[in-house]
């Protein structure tokens, strides 16, 4: 826009008011002309301001929704980060759980609960593939009298040598599980009879090799043990039965064996 | 005033308000089937408490497990502390936890991050 020379408004108001040409035949339009052009450029001023608020006012609401999503945005990611650690929290008492329900608390071995579930496995699988496993039930002799004589304590702690040894001796994917109070299940799966037999003879030295030294005496541990196949078409608790057979049968014969089915 | 009190179950936290002792309290597990109807409440009591009273708030909690929602709760209750403290309103939280269960107290460090207005989180012994 052309800007006018500075005097030119004073030069017209001044024109204007002097009574000097008060009786102009110019001086009635001129007059409204000034009035016109003063009423326009009031106008554009306000139009000029509504505009520039209007503009500020977007972009303050701009501004502030940005700030507002910025921190929704702050609020949820920190939400999601502490929800997952109260998840991982509850998975890991989950897993506690899991162990508690299918481990003995004395020993860590499986207890009965989960040796039953892996003998269903395996007696599954068995019928399905044709591959046979091996049980061996392992009972400690005279253990009532280590209790009765040097007390519940000691006898806790020659179970948990006892379990530890027997896992020690066993393979990767074979089942050490305490079946009952000194009575323990091995299973030993895709195992024929005769490397079975090898597996568990050797265990059952390496328990009476155990030393004990209690109250001064040394103390000597042999356990029992009775051995069966599992038979393809068998349940699995055919195969438990013939193993406990075989393992009564070792008791009768004087303990401290390994006798198989 | 009013004060208010939501016995706790289950799935969640025993909940009450003190008006004259300017003292909020939740403790237990929280995993309500609709939080926004429990936690509604809550979060009223305290913007009015905070819009009308003058003396101090203190946030008293045992919580334990806190599902999603809660967290959420949990966090816009803590958002309303942290701009009554910004504007000068005296407010505490206390977020007490049993000394075994160590990972309440790493939980609440992750709420306390990011806000300004004093947060204790105090190890109890319990039976």
């Amino acid at each position: 826009m052309k800007t006018r020379p500075p005097q030119l408004d004073q030069r017209i108001e001044d024109l204007l008011a002097d009574p000097a040409h008060a009786e102009n035949a110019l001086h009635a339009p001129l007059q409204e002309l000034w009035q016109l052009h003063r009423d326009h450029l009031s106008r554009l001023d306000r139009i000029t301001h509504l505009s520039d608020s209007f503009q500020s006012m977007v972009r303050d609401r701009e501004l502030s929704l940005t700030e507002r999503f910025d921190k929704q945005l702050r609020q949820l990611q920190k939400i999601a980060r502490i929800s997952d650690r109260y998840q991982e929290m509850l998975r890991d008492i989950n897993d506690a759980l899991k162990e508690a329900s299918t481990h003995d608390a004395l020993t860590g071995l499986a207890n009965r609960r989960l040796i039953m579930d892996r003998l269903r496995e395996e007696a599954d699988r068995s019928s399905r593939l044709g591959q046979s496993f091996v049980l061996a039930m392992v009972d400690v002799d005279y253990f009532k009298r280590i209790n009765d004589t040097l007390g519940h304590d000691v006898g806790d702690r020659v179970l948990v040598a006892i379990s530890r040894s027997m896992q020690a001796g066993l393979r990767e994917y074979d089942l050490c599980g305490r079946w009952g109070g000194e009575e323990f299940l091995l299973l030993l799966p895709q195992t024929e009879m005769e490397d079975a037999m090898s597996v568990v003879s050797r265990i059952h030295e390496a328990i009476r090799e155990l030393r004990f030294a209690e109250d001064g005496a040394d103390l000597t541990i042999t356990a029992s043990m009775g051995v069966a196949g599992h038979k393809t078409g068998d349940s699995y608790a055919q195969t438990l039965k013939r193993a406990d057979d075989a393992l009564l049968e070792a008791k009768r014969q004087g303990k401290d064996c390994v006798l198989s089915a | 005033m009013n004060d208010f009190s939501i016995p706790g179950s289950q799935s969640t936290p025993a909940i009450a308000g003190n008006w004259a002792e300017g003292v909020l309290s939740m403790q237990g597990d929280s995993y309500p089937e609709n939080s926004f109807e429990l936690f509604g409440p809550v979060l009223n009591w305290t913007q009015s408490f905070l819009g009308q009273a003058e003396h101090p708030l203190r946030l008293e909690l045992k919580l334990l497990y806190l599902n999603t929602s809660s967290v959420k709760a949990i966090m816009d209750l803590f958002d309303l502390l942290e701009e009554a403290h910004r504007g000068g309103h005296q407010v505490a939280v206390n977020w007490y936890y049993d000394r075994r269960n160590e990972r309440v107290a790493q939980l609440a460090a992750e709420f306390k991050e990011d806000f300004t207005f004093a947060f204790a989180i105090i190890g109890e012994d319990y039976e």
